[in-house]
This record gives C-alpha cells, sequence and structure tokens, in this order.
C-alpha cells in the first residue's frame, strides 16, 4: 500500500463531507479562475484594439484616467502629426449608449474620422464602411447588430436620432464587435462636443529601433506648446501603458482580485472545518497510530496531504466549472460584447497554485493538533 | 539473570496531573531479553500506566527507564525508537476499519525503509506466520475477533520490534479465541525468542507467561514464577 492510497481511503470514508468541502473549494477556484480570466481577457481585448492595427501611442488628456472622460481640441491632431517620426494620426471620440428596448447597457459608441486607418482592419458582413458623406449614418459590430436584430439598411435610434445602418462588420477585438461606429463629426453633434475629441491614436514610422522612437516621440507630444508658450496638457501612452493605466481594467482586476480573495478565505475555511472534524473523530485512531510507530510528522503529512488533495481535487472540479461559466457567459448577450470564450492556461494554474495554497492554509492547524496529540491520552478518547 | 536486561526500570513513579493520581508508585524491575512477563492486578492497579511507560508511549514523572542500557529520558525521539523497537497489542485490537488485514498490517512500515512491493510483501509473510493468509484481503469487519486480533499481533511485529506489549490482549475474546492468541504468543516466545510482556486480570492468562508481576495501588506487591505465583 502507498502512503497516498492510505490517505486517499480516510478521505472516501467520509464520502459526503469530502465531496461538500471539495465542492465548496471546487466554487472559491472556480470564482477566482473565472473572474481573474474575464479580467485578463476584458484587458486583452481593450489592448489589441491598438496593438493590432499597429498603434503605437495613444495621446489623452494629462491626469485622466476615466477615458471617455479626456476631451482634446481636435485641432491638437495636426500639431501631432508635425512631430518628426509620426506616420499616422487618427482622432477619436468615445461614449457609452443604451438600447433600453433590448436592455443593452453601456455599448461603446465611437466617432471616428471619415479618413482613419481604424476602418482598415473591419471586415463587413453586409453593407459598407461609413464614408465622408454618410451623416446619420452608423456600423454595427456583428455582436452588436445581432442584440439588437439589426442589418443594413435597416435604422437605430441613437441619442433620440435616427441613424441608417449602413454596414455590419466583424472585427479582430470583441470589444469592437459590440460596439457602434459613427462619423466623429456626427457625435461631437449628438453630444454637444463639436470639435472636441477623446484623443489620438498615433502610428510611428518604421525604423529599427522603435523603443527608442517611441519614446522620443512620446517626449516631443508631451512637451507640444500653444501659441503662447503654454503646455497643451497632453499625455502620450505607450499602449501596455494607456491599458495598465485605465481605470475601468484596473476596476475590474480589482474586483477579480477582491472576489477570489474572499472566497479564498471560505475556500480554506471550509477545508479547516472539515480537517478539524475529520482529526477530531479520529483522535484514538491518531492514537494508535502513533503507538504502532508513526512519528508526529507522518501524522502531520497524512492530515496535510488529505486537505491538499481535498482541495487540489476541488481545484480541479472549479477550474472545470469556470471553463464551462466563461463559455456560457461569452455566449449571452450581456458577455458576448466583452468575455472571450476561452481561460487562459495560466489563470488555471493560477487557480490550481491557489487550492494548494487553501489546502495548506485548511489543513495545517489541524495536523499540528493531529500531531500534538498524547498517544497515550488519545487512545482513551472515546 | 545473567544476561543483561533489555530494559530496566528504575523507581519509576507517574502521577496525572488532574486529580492527583498516583498511578504508578515506585516501580523497580527489569526484562532480560526473550522474558515472557505477564503483570497482573485488578482494574486500576497501575498495570496499563506501567505498559504505557515501558513502550515508551508516555514519559514517567520520576525515575528512570533504561532499555538496552540507553537512558530513555535522553532519547529526543522516542517515536523513532518506538517505531524500531516496540511492538503494541491493544484489547480492543484497534484495526483501521477501511483497510484490508494486509493493510492494516502495512501501517507500521511506513516508517520503514521498505517499497511499496516489499512492504505488501511483509504484511503477506506476518499474516502467514499467524494463519491468516487466506484473510489477507478482507476487511476487519469481515474477521471474527479472533482474526483481528491475530492481525493486530501481525501488525505490532511490522517492524521487527525486539520488544512486544500486549495491553490485555484477550480481554475481548471467548476462551477458546484467547487460547488461539496466547498460543501464537507462546509460538513467537518459542520460535523467534520474542520478548513478550502483557497485561491482564485473567490467571490462565498469567499462567502462559514465565514470569508474574502482580501489582496493586500502583506497586508491584509479588513478583515469582508464573506456575507458582506468590500470593
Amino acid at each position: 500500500m502507498l502512503f497516498i492510497t492510505f490517505v486517499l481511503k480516510n478521505l472516501l470514508r467520509r464520502k459526503a463531507r469530502s465531496l461538500l468541502t471539495l465542492v465548496g473549494v471546487g466554487v472559491a477556484v472556480a470564482a477566482v479562475v473565472a473572474l481573474v480570466g474575464i479580467a485578463q481577457s476584458f484587458r486583452r481585448s481593450f489592448a489589441e484594439l491598438y496593438t493590432k492595427r499597429g498603434v503605437d501611442l495613444v495621446v489623452v488628456r494629462a491626469g485622466t484616467r476615466e477615458r471617455i472622460g479626456s476631451s482634446l481640441p481636435e485641432q491638437v491632431g495636426d500639431r501631432i502629426r508635425q512631430v518628426p517620426g509620426v506616420a499616422a494620426v487618427s482622432p477619436g471620440l468615445m461614449d457609452v449608449i443604451s438600447f433600453e428596448q433590448r436592455q443593452l447597457i453601456g455599448v461603446p459608441i465611437q466617432g471616428w474620422a471619415p479618413d482613419s486607418f481604424l476602418f482598415n482592419d473591419l471586415r463587413f458582413i453586409s453593407g459598407r464602411r461609413l464614408q465622408a458623406g454618410d451623416r446619420r449614418g452608423v456600423m454595427l459590430g456583428k455582436v452588436l447588430a445581432a442584440n439588437l436584430d439589426k442589418t443594413a439598411g435597416e435604422t437605430v435610434e441613437i441619442f433620440g436620432e435616427d441613424f441608417r445602418v449602413v454596414g455590419v462588420f466583424e472585427s479582430f477585438s470583441i470589444y469592437e464587435n459590440g460596439s457602434a461606429v459613427v462619423l466623429l463629426r456626427d457625435l461631437q453633434e449628438l453630444m454637444n462636443r463639436e470639435g472636441q475629441v477623446t484623443g489620438f491614436q498615433v502610428i510611428l514610422e518604421d525604423r529599427p529601433n522603435k523603443a527608442a522612437l517611441i519614446e522620443e516621440v512620446k517626449a516631443k507630444i508631451n512637451d507640444l506648446r500653444d501659441e503662447r508658450g503654454r503646455p497643451l496638457g497632453l499625455d502620450a501612452l505607450p499602449v501596455e501603458d494607456y491599458v495598465s493605466t485605465t481605470s475601468q481594467i484596473q476596476m475590474a482586476q480589482a474586483m477579480a482580485w477582491v472576489t477570489s480573495v474572499i472566497a479564498l478565505v471560505i475556500g480554506a475555511i471550509g477545508v479547516l472545518n472539515t480537517m478539524i472534524m475529520s482529526v477530531f473523530e479520529r483522535t484514538r485512531e491518531i492514537g494508535i497510530l502513533r503507538a504502532i510507530g508513526w512519528r508526529r510528522g507522518r501524522v502531520m503529512r497524512m492530515i496535510l496531504y488529505e486537505s491538499v488533495l481535498l482541495s487540489v481535487a476541488g481545484a480541479a472540479v472549479g477550474i472545470a466549472a469556470a471553463v464551462v461559466l466563461t463559455r456560457v457567459l461569452s455566449a449571452s448577450a450581456e458577455g458576448s460584447r466583452f468575455i472571450e470564450g476561452s481561460v487562459d492556461p495560466g489563470v488555471m494554474v493560477r487557480g490550481l497554485v491557489i487550492a494548494l495554497f487553501v489546502g495548506l492554509a485548511g489543513g495545517i492547524y489541524p495536523a499540528l493538533r493531529g500531531a500534538l496529540l498524547l498517544p497515550t491520552e488519545a487512545i482513551r478518547h472515546e | 539473570m545473567s544476561k543483561p536486561p533489555l530494559l530496566r526500570a528504575e523507581h519509576l513513579s507517574k502521577t496525572y496531573p488532574d486529580g492527583q493520581v498516583n498511578a504508578l508508585v515506585n516501580v523497580s524491575l527489569a526484562i532480560a531479553p526473550g522474558d515472557y512477563v505477564a503483570i497482573m492486578g485488578p482494574s486500576g492497579c497501575g498495570k496499563s500506566t506501567l505498559l504505557n511507560l515501558l513502550g515508551a508511549l508516555d514519559r514517567p514523572t520520576s525515575g528512570r527507564l533504561f532499555f538496552e542500557d540507553k537512558d530513555l529520558a535522553e532519547l529526543d525521539d522516542l517515536d523513532r525508537f518506538r517505531s524500531q523497537k516496540i511492538g503494541f497489542v491493544f484489547q480492543s485490537f484497534y484495526l483501521l476499519p477501511t483497510l484490508t488485514a494486509a493493510e492494516n498490517v502495512q501501517l507500521p512500515m511506513f516508517e520503514g525503509p521498505l517499497s511499496a512491493r516489499q512492504r505488501a510483501r511483509k504484511a503477506k509473510e506476518l499474516l502467514a506466520a499467524v494463519g491468516l493468509s487466506h484473510r489477507a484481503d478482507h476487511l476487519p469487519i469481515r474477521l471474527s475477533v479472533g482474526e483481528r486480533q491475530r492481525v493486530a499481533i501481525a501488525r505490532a511485529l511490522a517492524n521487527d520490534p525486539v520488544l512486544l506489549l500486549a495491553d490485555e490482549p484477550t480481554g475481548n475474546l471467548d476462551s477458546r479465541t484467547a487460547a488461539d492468541v496466547l498460543d501464537l504468543f507462546d509460538l513467537l516466545h518459542r520460535d523467534r525468542g520474542m520478548t513478550i510482556v502483557l497485561v491482564t486480570h485473567g490467571p490462565e492468562v498469567a499462567a502462559r507467561a514465565a514470569r508474574l508481576i502482580r501489582m496493586r495501588d500502583g506497586r508491584i506487591i509479588a513478583e515469582g514464577q508464573a506456575g507458582a505465583p506468590s500470593a
């Protein structure tokens, strides 16, 4: 008989209790894996919006973390365009709208200039791209179009005005697939932000030492001044910095971690409770094992192995549940806008590591208690 | 008794902190290799306490205990000592209910050097030695009480101890089964030269031993040949 076989048999003795504890750990790990996984995929999708288009810098108003709160004059784009090393600049205005009849809240809407390079990577499922003369025209991402049940040629109401759907597109970005795009001019009018944009996406020239160029251009943009010598208040951020300092991303990650920590504490308490009960019930048995030659360390190992095995089995169940949960969420109308249906293996490994920690944390005290029992008293225990 | 003692107790006393019970008072004795000793006395006379001290399951309040001339008080790993030198047999067998006979016998071997395969083979041999080859894969609940005690004896022998301690080993057995178990002790004593100390309150059990120690109120009151106990 292997030692681990003995440990396993101990767990199988109280099947219902072991199963319930396992499910408890499973739920905790599932919450961690799903939430952290969703937060990561949210962040990845957001970053890909820029990286996949080759955007090197995002320029926003200095000091704003709430990205749609950033506001800059559109003409600043011309100044940025003149900075040596800059290849292309695309101004953009961003906001969120709701389609209440469809219960879609917080749908991103973007205003793009008609000549923007952002159009280049879209594939059209129906209709065509927006052109300079398409006033009151809108392009819908395919997920949004499906949720609204609209296709090219129909109209949708945006901020109380009718917009004609000129095309339905598919983007590489799950985030963009859930959004609407109108011409910059239209969105500025609708939002009473004439001449204003949220920020600029900047592509730099292709040069061997790109990192150095990014730093150089970033410094130059941040240093731009108006005719009276006052700083323009621009903040040019490399994409990675832009994404990681975005408040929604930070919030999603913080929420995921806080929820995870709570789930884990609950998981560890569950394991602790089970193992304390189990050690108490087996007091005499532990005394006997000591009497027939077991050392304290082996009693400790037995109990710790039990709790870790329970937790790791719980993690396996939890990870499987998280994978299913993420798939289900990504298929729902709300979730499909920003959740990808796959869980990153790194997040699964994290779930497993966390379960190991839960097993050790929940097992250490019962293991010590078991190991410190006096054999003669333990054997007398009824 | 020309041989140096295997075990020597000098003025052992044991007081339990709760209620100031003097479980053992100034007990001295020596046990030679190959001895077969019965400790007899009424309930509460301290015989189980003495057995626990001899088996290093507990430490005395005062007095010294030498095993092969080594002072047990100076050993910091009593567990290791117990695991290598002592085999315990209990009145209620104390087999683990979820393990088969063979697996129960293997339990003490986890502290030894054997591989899983060697453990299984040794358990088989030990069960054969107690006449239970055919019951190796049975759970305790499927065994008779006599068989259970024989499994427990096989388990006590798992790490080749030099001293076998038995606390009322026939206390839960009917007289026929008890006789079988005692025959097994006789066999171990005679064929393997095993040193055995058993605690009992049954004279017919004590009669099997070579030496008899009588106890009352925590003290040794008489010592002699088991066949002709001095009153």
